[in-house]
């Protein structure tokens, strides 16, 4: 049942250089059921689900790690920094409570 | 039962609605300036670009699109901040929305209903292509848009319901303001509903068009709910759109709302 | 102590949860809502008990009045060099009456730059949005800010 997830990161400013601090956003979509509320068409409690863990690296190596809870809003948002060292790709790998396991990148470009 | 409770409520809500009573349940300024600071991070860009994905695959882009309606690609954008419009080539005031639905008529594809979230991020794709744009709907330009206006007009003045209610009852120049269950009461052409939407509804944790929201509000004023896509509903839209026209308001999808 | 074996428990339910492989998870075995967890249990599980101390180094922003509990928007900036000798280890954000107090633990390193996080909770009702912050050198920080969650609006 697992669809691509649709995600998307966004690195501000749009225009930096190495040395500079951006800020990373991380947008993905996904239910976030806390395992609490009922369906309205089925009237079934709809099961917990969950995005659980966030990975943020840079060229494979990790620089922020991430717990998360069913208690972070449906289709949620993460928001870090990130001190740019030089050109890269920043990776996003993130997994939810059923075990399912995605993962998104996008390009660090620094200008001078 | 819930039913009669909710409009005794509101009903004695509306009585109450003389003092800034709500205040203290509003939100303040700093509060606002932290929710429209989400707006840079608004989950229905994912949708918006998904709509643009399914336009491109399966319709040909906009490009598609623009040549359907006989405009050229540099004026799409303006042109797209003008809708609804009387689509010569359709015989109707039609929505954005339905010339998709017609381009898949044509293409001899299955149309995609538009109650359905394909459609809705069709929509806010498309109508994403004019941000920036000022609303510019010109409700003069034919006889057909000229009657849709009226259309709209009647339908946002006229009372109906169990409560007696109209649009203009809630959103009219001198209510607007006002607080009902905790937030105050919008001006349409202000708050630029034909430009915001459609939006992301943090309630509902989806994307939302306007027609849709419409429908919501109707139901809570104990309207019957006028379906998405009718001549009706168009010309609701139209008449909104002249209201945040006269404000000078652009197109700025996706929104985000509460 | 009476904490300390609930503590256990939980962690021995993780512990479980993290064995199950995927494909035998059904639907229907789900856990359901299950993480529950109070504000100081979760604060002895972070801080392993150490002391907490309010700090005014840490500007925690939300906003005064939610006009919906499912999306409160967070920010924490904490003031720190981020340099390997001292940075902002982690990032908790915790609210002090959701059944699960937990929102999110946010691990950064120096290359992050600044001890900053933002994300956007769900809040059940009024109640406080707290972040706990361990520093490099082991110690233990905190700010808490009020929500006041309305439910209103129309449609």
């Amino acid at each position: 049942m697992a669809e691509a997830r649709k995600s998307m990161i966004k690195i501000k400013p749009k225009k930096y250089k190495v040395g500079d601090t951006v800020k990373v956003d991380f947008i993905v979509i996904h239910p976030m059921d806390t395992g609490l509320k009922k369906d309205k068409k089925t009237g079934e409690i709809k099961p917990a689900h969950f995005i659980d863990n966030i990975t943020f690296s840079l060229d494979g190596k990790p620089f922020t790690t991430m717990k998360v809870w069913e208690t972070v809003s449906t289709n949620p948002y993460f928001s870090v920094n990130l001190k740019v060292p030089g050109k890269g790709k920043i990776t996003v790998d993130y997994t939810d409570n059923t075990g399912e396991k995605n993962s998104k990148s996008k390009k660090l470009k620094p200008k001078g | 039962m819930k039913r009669v409770l909710l409009s005794l409520a509101f009903l004695s809500t509306m009585a109450m609605l003389q003092l800034n009573a709500g205040e203290q349940f509003a939100m303040s300024d700093a509060d606002r300036a932290m929710y429209a600071e989400m707006l840079e991070n608004n989950p229905a860009e994912i949708y918006v670009e998904e709509g643009g994905e399914i336009l491109e695959e399966s319709l040909g882009g906009e490009e598609a699109f623009a040549k359907f309606l006989e405009v050229s690609e540099k004026d799409l954008p303006k042109y797209i901040a003008g809708f609804p419009r009387y689509i010569k080539k359709l015989g109707n005031v039609v929505g954005i929305d339905q010339v998709l639905q017609a381009m898949q008529v044509e293409q001899g594809k299955e149309k995609t209903k538009l109650k359905s979230g394909k459609m809705f991020s069709m929509l806010a794709y498309v109508k994403s292509l004019a941000n920036d744009e000022l609303i510019n709907i010109d409700v003069e330009a034919d006889e057909h848009i000229k009657a849709s206006y009226a259309l709209g007009k009647v339908t946002y003045m006229t009372a109906r319901g169990g409560r007696g209610l109209a649009c203009n009852s809630c959103h009219s120049a001198d209510i607007v303001g006002q607080v009902l269950r905790t937030q105050p009461l919008p001006d349409l052409g202000e708050a630029a509903v034909a430009g915001t939407w459609p939006a992301y509804r943090m309630t509902k944790s989806s994307l939302r068009t306007p027609q849709r929201r419409f429908q919501g509000c109707m139901k809570n004023a104990l309207l019957k709910v006028i379906p998405i896509g009718s001549k009706e509903m168009i010309a609701l839209e139209v008449y909104i759109a002249t209201l945040a026209k006269a404000k000078g308001k652009k197109i700025a999808i996706p929104g985000l709302k509460r | 102590m009476k904490r300390r074996n609930f503590i256990k428990s939980i962690c021995a339910v993780s512990a479980v949860a993290a064995t199950i492989t995927p494909s035998t998870l059904l639907a229907k075995d789900m856990p359901k809502g299950g993480n529950v967890l109070t504000y100081d249990a979760a604060v002895e599980a972070i801080t392993g008990g150490k002391a907490v101390t309010d700090s005014d180094k840490i500007k925690l922003t939300v906003p005064e009045i939610a006009e919906n509990g499912a999306v409160v928007p967070v920010k924490v900036n904490v003031e720190s060099p981020m340099t390997d000798a001292d940075y902002v280890k982690s990032i908790h954000v915790l609210s002090t009456k959701n059944g699960n107090a937990r929102c999110a633990d946010v691990m950064l390193t120096p290359l992050n730059g600044k001890g900053y996080f933002a994300t956007r909770v769900k809040l059940g009702g009024t109640q406080d949005v707290v972040a706990l912050i361990e520093m490099s050198d082991g110690s233990f920080l905190r700010a808490a800010k009020p929500v006041k969650v309305t439910i209103g609006g129309c449609g």
